[in-house]
C-alpha cells in the first residue's frame, strides 16, 4: 500500500516540477535574448571593427585606443563629479520626504507618494523641454528672472562651462526622486512602533529618534537606494544628450554619451562595446567597495 | 482545473515575451525576396526575376515639406498606378528621429530600400557598404531629367547612391523694415554680397538698447542643437574654404583664413552686435527672436523661412491666437552670407535627396532597377513640384517644372533673384574625397570643432586656442603633410 502512495507522491513533485520549469523558461529565455546574449554580443564586438557586412577582428586596440583616449578620462571624470554631486543630495531630499509623508494620513500619503512619482513616469524629452525653458540664457529665461531679482547679471546656464554641469546638477536635484521616496517610506513604515514606544518613555526628542532608531534601521534600504543610484548616475545619458549635447567644449560629455555618440554617430560600435565593458567593470568594482565599506554593519 | 490556470499564465507569460520579439525583429529589407509580396516568387532572390515580377521597395521619409506627409497614400497609390508590378511602402519618420532610426537599421543590416537624406551623410553610408550604387540602374532618362550641379552632389567616387530632390542655399534672412530703418541698401546687398567689414558695421546699426540691455540685436544665428555645426560651416565657405579638404586632399580648416575666420565671428559678439549667450541659441529660439522683433538679421535662412514669416504675418492681420506670441509682422528678405579674408563668396549649398541602400544580403538586379525607379519617381515630376514649392525651394528636374508650371507660388521676386544669384556660386560637389578622409573631417568637427566653437562662443577660449585645438587633432588624423599650412 505505501509503494503506490509513494509513486503517486513523486509524480506530483515531478508535474509540479515542469510546471516550474516552464514558468522559469520563459524568464530565463527572456533573460538569455535581451541581456546575456547583447551583453555575450557586446564582448565580442569590442575585438572587433563592426561592419554590417562583415566585421574583422582587431584583437584588444578598442581597449587600448579607449585607455589612451583623453575624452574618455574626461568623460569619466565628469560622470563621476556628476555622481558624488548628485546621489548624496538625492537621497539626502528622498530621506526627508519621506519623513515629512510619513506622518500624514493614508490618503494623503497616497497622493504625495502620486505627485512625487509622477516625474518619473513622464517622457524625459517632455521633462527637458520644460528644463531648457528654464534655463533659457536670454533675460526672460525663469532661473535669469530669479537670479536678476537679487540683482545678478542673467546667466548662459547650459552654455558656459562654468554652470552647464551645474545646472544638470540642479536637475537632478529637482526631479525624479519618486521610487527612492516610495522605497524609503515602506522602510520607515517596517520600523517597529515599540522602538519610538520605548523612546518616548526615556523622553527622546524627534532627532534623537531619528538619530538612534530611524537612522540605523534605514540603513539596508540606504545602502540599496545608493548602489542603485551610483549605477544609474554612472550610466546617466539622457540629460546630457537632451540639455547640452556634451558641450561646451566636453565640460558635460557623460560617459554614457560617448558610448552614445561612438556607437551611432561614427559607427564605432567595437569601441563603444570595449567602453561600455570598461565602464560595467569601474560600476561594478564602486559597488564592490561601496558594500565592503559601507555594508559591514548591515543585517538583511 | 489548476493546471488549466497554470496554462494559461505560462501562455500569457510566452506571448508577452514573443510579442517582445516581434517588436524588436522587424526587418523592412527585402532585397528583392524576403517576403512573397516583394519579390512575387523566390526566383529574385536568385536574380532571374522577370522584368514584370512583383516587387516592394520600402522608404524611410521625413516630413519634408509642411504637406509632404500628408500625401504618402497618394504618392503610394500614383506609383502603384504608373508600376503596376511595383508597391512602394513608406514609412513616415519625424526629422528628430530620422537619422537614429535609419541608422539603427543600417547597422543592423536591415535597412529600408530608400530613405530620405543630406547628400553629405552619404559617405559614412558608402565607407561602411550599406549604400547602393545605382550607376548601372539609373537610365540616362532619369539622370538626364536632374541639373547637373545636384546630382554630382549624390555621387561618392565613381558612384551614383540616389537621386537628390532639392539644392538649398544657406543663407540669411533680414527684417526689411529694420534693414531699411538701419540705412541698409538691401537689394544692393542681395545683388552684389557683402564683406565682413561691411556686414560688421551693418549689423551694428541694427543694435537696438534700452539703457544697458539690449532690446534687439543686429544678428543672431543658432548655433544649439542639431544647428551646432551650420555657422561655421556655413561661413567657412565664403572664407576660401568650400569643402573640408583641398584640391590636393589636404585638410583645409588648419588654413590661416580658419584663424581670421574664428576671429572674426568672436568679434561679432564682442561688438554688442549678437547675444553673448549666443551658444545656447537653438533654431527655433533664434527664429522666435527674429519673428518677435529682437534680431534684424537671422541665420541660417532657408527659402521656405519666408513662407513661414508671410504665413505669420496673415495670422497677425487675422488676429489669429496661434500666431508666434508677441511676434509682429515680417517683410523677410533673403541675403547673402558676407565673404571674409578677402575670398571670394562661395554659396553652402545643400542637396537632400532619396538615397538607396542594401541589406546584408546582395540585392538582385531587378530590384536594384526598382529601387531606382522608385527614388527618381518620388524626387522628379509631379511629386518633386508640389515639395519643392510647398518649401519654395527651386525645381531641379525638367519634369518638376513642367509639373510646376501650373502650380501657383507667391515668392518675393526680388527673394527669388537673390537666391538665384547665390545659387550661381554654389560650393561645387565633391565626390572625390574618399569616404575614409570624409569620416575622420566628421569626427573632428564633432570632437573638437563644435565643442571648441560652443567655448568660443561662450568667450571660455580664444579663436587662437580653437585654431590650434583643430590643427592638432588634424594632425593627429591626417599627418603633416595631409593639412594646408599656409
Amino acid at each position: 500500500m505505501a509503494q503506490p502512495a509513494q509513486s503517486a507522491k513523486k509524480r506530483k513533485i515531478k508535474g509540479d516540477g515542469v510546471w516550474g520549469y516552464a514558468f522559469i523558461a520563459v524568464a530565463l529565455i527572456v533573460y538569455a535574448m535581451f541581456t546575456a546574449y547583447p551583453v555575450l554580443s557586446a564582448f565580442i564586438i569590442s575585438f572587433q571593427e563592426y561592419k554590417p557586412l562583415g566585421s574583422t577582428y582587431i584583437g584588444f586596440d578598442n581597449y587600448t585606443a579607449t585607455l589612451k583616449d583623453d575624452l574618455f578620462w574626461k568623460s569619466i571624470k565628469n560622470t563621476l563629479v556628476y555622481t558624488v554631486l548628485t546621489v548624496p543630495v538625492a537621497l539626502l531630499l528622498s530621506f526627508l520626504v519621506a519623513i515629512m509623508i510619513l506622518p500624514l494620513r493614508k490618503k494623503l500619503q497616497a497622493v504625495f507618494k502620486a505627485v512625487y512619482y509622477l516625474p518619473v513616469v513622464a517622457s524625459g524629452v517632455a521633462l527637458s523641454l520644460v528644463w531648457l525653458w528654464i534655463f533659457d540664457p536670454m533675460p526672460g529665461g525663469i532661473f535669469n528672472q530669479f537670479i536678476g531679482w537679487f540683482g545678478a547679471h542673467n546667466q548662459n546656464w547650459l552654455g558656459a562651462s562654468a554652470t552647464a554641469m551645474f545646472s544638470l546638477v540642479i536637475m537632478a536635484w529637482l526631479s525624479s526622486h519618486g521610487a527612492s521616496i516610495i522605497i524609503y517610506l515602506a522602510a520607515l513604515l517596517g520600523i517597529d512602533d515599540s522602538y519610538y514606544e520605548a523612546a518616548d518613555l526615556d523622553g527622546a526628542s524627534f532627532l534623537q529618534k531619528l538619530w538612534h532608531i530611524v537612522i540605523p534601521s534605514l540603513k539596508p534600504t540606504t545602502l540599496f537606494l545608493l548602489v542603485t543610484a551610483v549605477i544609474g548616475s554612472f550610466q546617466v545619458f539622457q540629460n546630457a544628450y537632451l540639455m547640452t549635447g556634451g558641450g561646451p567644449d566636453h565640460a558635460t560629455t557623460m560617459v554614457g554619451l560617448l558610448i552614445f555618440d561612438n556607437a551611432f554617430k561614427y559607427f564605432e560600435f567595437g569601441k563603444a562595446a570595449a567602453q561600455s565593458l570598461i565602464l560595467a567593470l569601474i560600476i561594478a568594482l564602486v559597488s564592490l567597495f561601496q558594500f565592503k565599506f559601507l555594508g559591514k554593519d548591515v543585517d538583511y | 482545473m489548476m493546471n488549466k490556470g497554470k496554462a494559461l499564465s505560462l501562455m500569457l507569460a510566452a506571448t508577452l515575451s514573443v510579442s517582445a520579439l516581434t517588436a524588436c525583429g522587424g526587418n523592412n529589407n527585402n532585397n528583392g525576396a524576403a517576403s512573397p509580396a516583394a519579390s512575387g516568387s523566390s526566383a529574385a532572390a536568385s536574380g532571374s526575376a522577370d522584368a514584370g515580377a512583383k516587387d516592394t521597395i520600402t522608404a524611410l521619409l521625413p516630413p519634408v515639406s509642411p504637406t509632404y506627409q500628408d500625401n504618402f497614400d497618394q504618392m503610394e497609390k500614383d506609383f502603384n498606378a504608373q508600376y503596376p508590378n511595383l508597391t512602394l511602402k513608406i514609412e513616415p519618420a519625424s526629422w528628430e528621429d530620422m537619422t537614429q532610426k535609419l541608422d539603427t537599421q543600417v547597422n543592423a543590416g536591415s535597412p529600408p530600400d530608400i530613405a530620405f537624406i543630406g547628400s553629405d551623410g552619404i559617405a559614412k553610408y558608402v565607407q561602411q557598404g550599406m549604400a547602393l550604387d545605382l550607376t548601372d540602374v539609373a537610365t540616362s532618362e532619369m539622370t538626364g531629367d536632374y541639373d547637373a550641379t545636384p546630382l554630382e552632389y549624390m555621387k561618392n567616387g565613381s558612384g551614383l547612391y540616389g537621386f537628390p530632390a532639392y539644392m538649398e542655399v544657406h543663407a540669411l534672412g533680414g527684417n526689411k523694415q529694420f534693414l531699411e530703418e538701419a540705412g541698409i541698401d538691401w537689394k544692393k546687398v542681395q545683388k552684389d554680397g557683402w564683406t565682413y567689414e561691411e556686414f560688421r558695421e551693418a549689423i551694428k546699426k541694427g543694435v537696438v538698447k534700452n539703457g544697458d540691455a539690449t532690446s534687439r540685436y543686429g544678428f543672431v544665428f543658432a548655433t544649439a542643437g542639431v544647428a551646432s555645426k551650420d555657422y561655421l560651416g556655413i561661413m567657412a565657405k565664403s572664407a576660401g574654404m568650400p569643402a573640408a579638404f583641398n584640391e590636393d586632399m589636404k585638410y583645409a580648416y588648419t588654413s590661416k583664413n580658419y584663424l581670421e575666420l574664428l576671429t572674426d565671428l568672436r568679434q561679432l559678439i564682442d561688438d554688442g552686435s549678437m547675444p553673448k549667450e549666443l551658444s545656447s541659441v537653438d533654431a527655433g529660439k533664434r527664429w522666435n527672436m527674429f519673428l518677435t522683433g529682437q534680431t534684424m538679421i537671422t541665420g541660417k535662412g532657408l527659402a521656405t523661412f519666408e513662407n513661414s514669416a508671410k504665413k505669420n504675418n496673415e495670422k497677425i492681420d487675422a488676429k489669429d491666437g496661434s500666431a508666434v506670441k508677441d511676434s509682429i509682422k515680417v517683410d523677410y528678405i533673403v541675403l547673402p552670407v558676407p565673404t571674409f579674408a578677402g575670398a571670394l563668396p562661395i554659396s553652402y549649398t545643400v542637396v537632400d535627396g532619396y538615397v538607396a541602400f542594401r541589406g546584408k544580403k546582395e540585392p538582385t538586379a531587378e530590384h536594384k532597377a526598382n529601387i531606382a525607379k522608385a527614388a527618381y519617381f518620388l524626387s522628379s515630376g509631379k511629386v518633386a513640384a508640389t515639395t519643392n514649392n510647398d518649401l519654395f525651394a527651386a525645381h531641379i528636374t525638367k519634369s518638376a517644372r513642367d509639373a510646376a508650371a501650373s502650380m501657383p507660388m507667391e515668392r518675393d521676386p526680388n527673394n527669388q533673384a537673390a537666391v538665384q544669384t547665390m545659387l550661381s556660386h554654389a560650393a561645387p560637389a565633391r565626390p572625390d574625397i574618399p569616404a575614409e578622409l570624409g569620416a575622420k573631417a566628421i569626427k573632428i568637427e564633432n570632437e573638437v570643432i563644435i565643442p571648441k566653437m560652443q567655448a568660443l562662443l561662450a568667450n571660455e577660449i580664444k579663436p587662437q586656442e580653437m585654431y590650434d585645438a583643430v590643427k592638432k587633432a588634424a594632425i593627429a588624423a591626417f599627418g603633416e603633410d595631409g593639412i594646408v599650412q599656409d
